[in-house]
């Protein structure tokens, strides 16, 4: 499982963080990392991730068919 | 882990987040979401924010449920029968359930005359495309409700140069945010084109189609549009003869469980009834929607939820200034400024209470909520830096 991340609409709630912290964290300034970009989402992370991916309400993030 | 049937009925945040999260927990049993709109689950903040400025904005609303093996359902329901456990839809087909996640949120109030024509509200997709549509042309709009929904849509409206009045008997997101914030807010929407009128009753739609509304002193304002932003109605028709619903909607517990057994509840529908930190009280907000999701979905399940049913975080937009707030509502007094100042539109504010977590404020400023989480129980600590 691959996750996209629109970084223009981003709008650096961390919501999406907050649900899965292994997968996203904001820095200071609330830019937003993703931190398996380009990789596969860990087992372990995905069910934290899809939520992660729900909670975000300006659809910033999307499940990579 | 019991396999049991969850039935979900309301195909909207709380809805998809009780799914996601019962998939999570590892239930493997039939799930089934009930949903009335055709659309199928979409995001409702960006509705009133980017949506009415931006075609291009409906695309990236929409929430999917791929991969999760739920079994969707798009008619209405019209009816539960609580000791059959058993949902009816629209289209005359009736399903059992071992549990029920009520999640059907709440509709727009309207305040025109039932039967009048004309008056918008902004609560759907099709609600939002019809105002975008109509703002295409209008010379000038109204809009009754100086809160958060109403304050967006002026917004909006100023942006796209339609000449806007706001009305209200409170003044701008006073009755929330407090005096403070108030009149910072309101002079900000004032330079940027959005009139405020303070009312001494209740404005009244004029007008079929509605073109105005009445001023208690008798005087009517009149405009192109508009726009009814007075709040929302839980939506429980379909909860008749349950005994399940009152006026402010589903009452539920810490667990997210209503009155009756097997019946759970969460979103906007809800209301957390009266304890110790309070009475009944409603927080119709995003945050606390995913929060109640997850705790029904444990609760369905028989297992004890690991968080609770409320989440502080709230976010707005007034008049192109993004606000971030954690922390108890409403506000009084005035606050502390940790950072920047409101006259530069920049500034991180908190409300200190002595026997509690402060409220923060991201007055114009990208913060995480993490970083405001970490400020309001810091409290007295951080904001004395
Ligand atoms: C324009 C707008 C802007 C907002 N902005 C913000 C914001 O900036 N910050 C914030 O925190 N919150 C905001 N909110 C609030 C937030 O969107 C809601 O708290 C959230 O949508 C609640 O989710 P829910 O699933 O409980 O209910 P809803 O989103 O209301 O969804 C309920 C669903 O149930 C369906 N339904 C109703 N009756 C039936 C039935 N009988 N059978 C089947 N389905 C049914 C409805 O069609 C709907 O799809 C905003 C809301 C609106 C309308
Ligand atoms: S929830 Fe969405 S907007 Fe917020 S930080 Fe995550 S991706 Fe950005």
């Amino acid at each position: 499982m691959q996750i996209s991340v629109d970084h223009a609409r981003c709008e650096g709630h961390g919501l999406c963080a907050d649900q899965a912290p292994e997968v996203f964290s904001l820095d200071d300034d609330a830019e937003l990392t993703y931190h398996f970009d380009g990789a596969d989402v860990p087992d372990e992370h995905r069910s934290a991730a899809r939520v992660a991916v729900n909670v975000c309400p300006v659809a910033a993030l999307r499940v990579l068919p | 882990m019991t396999p049991r049937s969850v039935l979900i009925v309301g195909e909207s945040l709380a809805g998809t987040t009780a799914a996601r999260e019962l998939r999570a927990l590892g239930h493997t049993g039939p799930v089934t979401i009930i949903g009335a709109e055709p659309h199928g689950a979409y995001s409702r903040p960006p509705l009133s924010k980017a949506v009415l400025r931006d075609p291009g904005a409906d695309d990236a609303l929409f929430q999917d449920l791929d991969g999760l093996d739920i079994h969707i359902v798009r008619s209405a329901a019209t009816a539960a029968d609580t000791s059959r456990r058993t949902v009816t839809t629209t289209d005359g087909r009736e399903f059992r359930y071992d549990a029920l996640i009520i999640a059907t949120g709440a509709e727009a109030r309207r305040l025109a005359a039932p039967g009048r024509r004309g008056e918008l509200v902004l609560r759907t997709l099709d609600d939002a495309r019809l105002l975008r549509s109509r703002l295409e042309t209008a010379a000038s709009a109204i809009v009754v409700g100086a809160g958060f929904l109403g304050m967006e849509v002026a917004g909006a409206c100023a942006a796209r140069g339609v000449p806007v009045t706001v009305v209200d008997v409170h003044r701008p997101l006073e009755r929330i945010l407090g005096g403070y914030l108030s009149a910072a807010l309101t002079a900000r929407a004032e330079a940027y084109g959005i009139s405020c009128v303070q009312t001494f009753g209740f404005a009244v739609p004029t007008g079929d189609p509605v073109r105005g509304v009445m001023l208690p002193g008798g005087t009517e304002l009149t405009a192109d549009l508009v726009v009814t932003c007075a709040g929302e109605t839980p939506c429980t028709d379909w909860l008749a003869g349950t005994g399940l619903a009152g006026q402010l909607g589903v009452g539920i517990d810490e667990t997210c469980a209503t009155a009756v057994p097997g019946v759970f509840a969460a979103g906007d529908v809800t209301h957390l009834r009266a304890d110790d930190i309070g009475p009944d009280r409603r927080a119709p907000f995003w945050s606390n929607a995913v929060a109640q999701g997850k705790v029904a979905a444990a609760s369905a399940l028989g297992l004890a939820p690991t968080g609770t049913p409320y989440d502080d975080y709230f976010w707005t937009e007034v008049a192109g200034l993004a606000l971030k707030v954690v922390g108890p509502l409403p506000l009084t007094g005035e606050p502390t400024t940790v950072e920047g100042s409101v006259e530069n539109g920049r500034a991180l504010l908190t409300w200190k209470r002595p026997d509690g977590p402060s409220t923060v404020v991201a007055y114009g400023m990208r913060k995480p909520i993490k970083a405001l989480r970490a400020l309001a129980e810091a409290g007295e600590h951080s904001a004395s830096r």
